[in-house]
């Protein structure tokens, strides 16, 4: 792919082509509009810090999180404990830096898995032929009628709760959002003339899927995607909280919470450092995914500059 | 001779509701017979409506249709024969830059047709090159993005792409849509030009009677999806036999305000193939229509030596010569 630098410079282009200008899905200028945007430069700085406290967690970490020092419980945020100890005396910066491990790896995979999926049936219900996209739509329909919380509540009840129930209940409720999102975007891309302008010149189903709907699809999937990580996250913390999701003694967020909830009078801290994290990340992925919004939009970034 | 394409009877039907509601369909095009062939040009004119892109992409297999079609005197009836006639024949479209892959660069689109094809291109840079240098455009344009084209620059790169493997078939869409008056006169030529070194065929869609006269060797007038008048470009524009075909004519825009004619306007707009009107499709705008147009549909026949027409009303017609006399342009005695 050329650089921006080898192009040209374009003659002015009729305003209606200028919706056609989307290009390649996360190009140079893209990138500039989304770090010009104070929002989204906000979002991508505090996604990726959480990504990298995920990541490097066993470096960041200045204890085990699992160590108990039951003489120091309910410390108050010190130079020994940035952010105190809870009522086991376990350090709770290195236990919510870990958290960020749990939370992140269960909301990235999940929420991967749910746009593979979505992507892969909403293309097929879009292209494919119409008794099979009458028959996604309406499992589609069913699947997204269920409620995200009383399904994952009876799943937990009937394999029990943890990191691979969590997944599968948000793999399953999410994927008919994402694949409605696609399949929507492919029935109106697959009238377009340069798709007929594929089929005329003889190229085939597999060939027009691949090489000219995906690209042309996946956007708005990948701001979708972004903005419904928090809400795994919550859940993810919701349930914990519930002793339904991540089992102790593994660090998350939820579970943290929980136990500073239960000694909200003696140690008041513990509910306030458990809660920022969520609330950050929150922010965080949600202003990334309102900034990946203007900055995909193909009209800011040509009339950005 | 057997010509390049053949339909014999051709007919689309779109099919109508979803799972509950099957069986019913909306009549498109029906009774197209036409011929295209090896070398010529011909035109297809009609309103907004009156089914001519339907028929371009029926005859590449686009659109299911009924009826026979034959191109190079072989049946297309397979998937493999509509692979076939797609490989040899190229579909340009009104709009050229909606055509082109947004994520394509110029390179890309006009060297797809050998990917697809698995032709023997050689460099793809050369070929671009090659490519491009037969529509006139530098090859510094290779590494564009269709955004980037101007409108008679996206329509060159889609002669470009059209011309890739070397097709018999040419089907353009309205060739001259939406460019300056000196854009549509080059990519005329080019088609011309073109159409010269590369002895092809050209099927031309539009409802630009001025392009028309000016490009095709026969004319077929579409009306609702029913072809009302063919034959030769020349006598059409010298004696239309269809009222609608004159109607066509006369609507055209003339220099000389003696040679206006408001009897022959037709009033309204098409009626649309939702609510097709009974019998003589055109009875409900036509200035001369008469009980017969309300009663009986009216067939396609034979009026004059490869010409033909749909029209209860025509042998009437021809006895009033001087009605369609005056609609001559080129008759010297009128100006």
């Amino acid at each position: 792919m050329p650089s921006d630098a080898e192009i040209a410079p374009a003659e002015p282009a009729r305003q209606g082509r200028e919706r056609r200008a989307a290009g390649r899905v996360l190009h140079r200028s893209s990138l500039r509009v989304l770090l010009r945007d104070p929002m989204g430069a906000l979002g991508l700085i505090l996604v990726v810090t959480f990504v990298g406290m995920a990541v490097f967690a066993p470096w960041l970490a200045p204890y085990d999180p699992l160590k108990l020092d039951v003489m120091n419980k309910f410390q108050p945020p010190s130079w020994a404990h940035p952010a105190g100890t809870d009522q086991l005396g376990r350090d709770l910066l290195s236990r919510i830096i870990y958290g960020a491990r749990t939370a992140l790896s269960i909301a990235l995979t999940s929420v991967g898995l749910a746009g593979i999926g979505g992507l892969i049936l909403g293309m097929i219900a879009g292209y494919g032929p119409r008794w099979l996209d009458g028959i996604l739509v309406l499992i589609f329909d069913s699947v997204s009628s269920l409620p995200m919380i009383m399904l994952a509540l009876a799943v937990i009840t009937i394999i029990g709760p943890g990191t691979d129930t969590l997944i599968l209940v948000v793999v399953t409720v999410s994927i008919p959002a994402y694949a409605r999102l696609i399949r929507a975007q492919t029935l109106g891309m697959a009238q377009s003339d340069f798709i007929v302008a594929e089929r005329a010149m003889g190229a085939s189903g597999a060939r027009i899927l691949i090489r000219h709907l995906l690209p042309n699809v996946v956007g708005p999937l990948v701001i979708l995607l972004s903005m419904d990580v928090p809400i795994v996250i919550m859940l993810e913390a919701g349930l914990s909280y519930l002793n339904l999701g991540v089992r102790p003694p593994t660090p998350s967020w939820g579970n943290i919470l929980y136990d500073g909830y239960t000694s909200l009078r003696s140690a008041p801290h513990m509910v306030l450092i458990a809660g920022l994290p969520l609330v950050l990340s929150t922010l965080g992925f949600t202003f990334l995914g309102e900034g990946l919004r203007d900055a995909l939009d193909p009209k800011l970034v040509k009339g950005g500059a | 001779m057997t010509p390049l394409l053949h339909l014999q009877d051709l007919s689309v039907d779109l099919p109508l509701g979803g799972l509950f509601s099957r069986g019913k369909a909306l009549n498109i095009l029906a009774g197209i017979t036409l011929d295209l062939p090896r070398g010529q040009t011909l035109g297809l004119v009609g309103e907004s409506g009156s089914g001519k892109t339907t028929l371009a992409r029926a005859i590449l297999g686009l659109q299911p249709s009924s009826g026979t079609m034959l191109f190079d005197g072989k049946p297309l009836a397979s998937r493999s024969d509509y692979r076939a006639i797609r490989r040899r024949s190229a579909l340009m479209f009104q709009d050229a830059a909606a055509s082109l892959s947004p994520r394509m660069n110029v390179e890309q689109a006009i060297t797809e047709p050998f990917t697809i094809h698995r032709e023997p291109m050689g460099r793809r840079r050369d070929r671009a090159a090659e490519l491009l240098a037969e529509v006139g455009l530098p090859a510094a344009f290779a590494a564009r993005f269709p955004h980037e084209l101007s409108g008679g620059q996206a329509r060159r790169v889609g002669v470009a792409r059209a011309l890739a493997l070397k097709p018999e078939l040419v089907i353009a869409d309205e060739p001259t849509a939406g460019l300056d008056v000196s854009v549509q006169a080059d990519i005329l030529n080019l088609m011309a030009d073109l159409k010269e070194r590369h002895g092809l065929s050209y099927l031309v869609i539009t409802h630009n009677l001025a392009l028309i006269r000016h490009v095709a060797d026969r004319i077929a007038v579409l009306y609702l999806g029913r072809l009302v008048e063919t034959g030769p470009t020349a006598e059409i524009f010298a004696v239309p036999a269809h009222p609608y075909t004159q109607s066509l004519i006369a609507a055209e825009p003339k220099p000389d305000p003696r040679k206006r004619r408001a009897d022959l306007a037709i009033q309204g707009e098409i009626p649309g193939v939702l609510r097709r009107p009974r019998a003589c499709e055109f009875h409900t705008r036509c200035p001369l229509a008469q009980e017969i147009c309300r009663q009986d549909e009216p067939v396609l026949r034979t009026i004059a030596p490869g010409r033909q027409a749909r029209c209860h009303l025509i042998e009437e017609k021809t006895l009033n010569r001087e009605t369609t006399d005056e609609l001559d342009h080129q008759s010297p005695q009128l100006s």
